[in-house]
């Protein structure tokens, strides 16, 4: 028993030993407190957000520093709906900055865009850049949505508990970092409104996760169904 | 050390073929020192113009210079490995590269070479619409849609199948660790066969 034990660990010090002395790349996202830590406190002072927010953004050089972008969210920034790709095409700059920000620093998981979203690829101001630009473009009304069963209900939902934040158009509100919600994919605005309520989304607002907690899946769809088919007034 | 030979004997062939070419070419007062290097340093094993005939070798001729000034630079400071060029890189001084990076960055590629035509539609497809359902962005984006980079973004076009899948390779197993981090994601979510058709593609745009 001694043995097996022994040799075990030796097994495995060994395979430490291997695995550190090991030149290989690996590049996982970092993992920053989110709304699953006590104290935490939503849109706290970051200071690669405050480079962005502080640069004088250009958005013909955030057309060309998009190109990293554009090979998932489309050169139109309409995303797809079928892929969970945002639509980001008239987004405000500021919640593009804050998501960008928040995935950089591991406080929104998102191990799909992680490695195209780093310092070695983007930089903070380009960020803002590419935000500047994004903001520019038209939100295309081809964006995916529900199966319309449920409106009603998703209407009331949203003028009871998302208005007051996002708008009566969805339209969010650049200023407090609130995103426009209108014309966004309905399989996006589903999951990430689930994995709010879930508190699988670890940067989203606290009070909004106190809305949705008593949301059910057939809530949380039909609410999203209902933004998805929004029309901001731009 | 059985397993290294192989790859030293490379680089004394490529010596050796450098050497040959030196002595036919004879660079007199005018040309340039740059070109010197490239006829006895890089010539044997990527061509005088940097169009290597050698398909593990990569095409240089029409490179991004961006591009390229990094990688020699990462060659230099170890941040790029290999046991191939290592051995000539440590007769290239930091200020010959943005000079070997802008000849080489002049130079015409030839043709590729497409061993495989039967991949091209699969290939051309994922280029330009990469392959949602498994997060793989397009080639296009970045590479540009007739594949001649731009910036710190590698030409593709035209370039060896063979040495495109090898750096495929080294990417997805983590062993190509410079400027590494977008294009590991890239491989590790691309299958073998992706990998291929994307490769026949590049090779075959002019």
């Amino acid at each position: 028993m001694n043995r097996t034990l022994l040799s075990s660990v030796l097994a495995l010090m060994a395979g430490v030993i291997f695995t550190s002395q090991a030149a290989h790349a690996e590049f996982k996202q970092p993992h920053a407190a989110g709304i699953e830590t006590y104290g935490y406190a939503w849109n706290s002072p970051d200071q690669d957000m405050n480079r962005a927010l502080a640069h004088a953004a250009d958005a013909s050089k955030g057309e060309a520093a998009y190109k990293v972008c554009k090979g998932c969210h489309k050169p139109d920034g309409s995303g797809l709906a079928d892929a969970n790709y945002p639509q980001l095409a008239g987004q405000h700059a500021s919640v593009i900055i804050k998501q960008m920000m928040d995935i950089r620093a591991g406080r929104r998981d998102n191990p799909r865009m992680y490695p195209f979203s780093g310092e070695w690829i983007v930089s903070a101001e380009e960020i803002a850049d590419i935000a500047a630009y994004l903001n520019k473009l038209p939100p295309p009304t081809t964006n995916g949505k529900g199966n319309g069963y449920n409106l009603p209900r998703g209407q009331a939902l949203y003028l009871k508990d998302c208005v007051s934040c996002h708008g009566k158009a969805g339209e969010g509100d650049a200023k407090k970092f609130y995103p426009m919600v209108a014309g966004q994919h309905f399989s996006y605005l589903k999951r990430e409104t689930r994995e709010s309520r879930d508190h699988g989304r670890r940067n989203a607002s606290p009070e909004m996760v106190k809305v949705l907690k008593n949301y059910s899946d057939a809530d949380v769809e039909a609410v999203s169904d209902y933004m998805s088919r929004l029309k901001t007034t731009r | 050390m059985r397993s290294l030979a192989p790859k030293y004997l490379t680089a004394m062939t490529c010596m050796a073929i450098s050497i040959s070419f030196a002595s036919i070419v004879q660079a007199d007062d005018a040309a340039s020192k740059t070109i010197n290097i490239a006829i006895e340093v890089c010539a044997g094993c990527h061509g005088v113009d940097g169009n290597s005939l050698v398909p593990t070798f990569p095409k240089l001729a029409g490179q991004q210079k961006v591009y390229l000034l990094r990688e020699l630079t990462d060659y230099k400071t170890g941040k790029r490995v290999s046991e191939t060029m290592a051995p000539f890189m440590e007769s290239l001084t930091l200020e010959d590269l943005p000079h070997l990076a802008a000849y080489y960055a002049k130079q015409k590629p030839t043709p590729g070479i497409v061993s495989n035509p039967s991949l091209l539609g699969v290939g051309k497809t994922l280029y330009l619409q990469g392959n949602s359902k498994t997060d793989v962005p397009s080639c296009e984006s970045c590479h540009e849609p007739d594949g001649s980079g731009s910036g710190k973004f590698p030409r593709v076009a035209s370039q060896h199948t063979e040495y495109a899948l090898d750096q495929f390779r080294l990417y997805a197993t983590g062993k190509r660790t410079n400027g590494a981090r977008v294009m590991k994601a890239v491989a590790e979510r691309m299958t073998e066969e992706e990998t291929r058709a994307v490769a026949e593609y590049m090779a075959s745009m002019p």
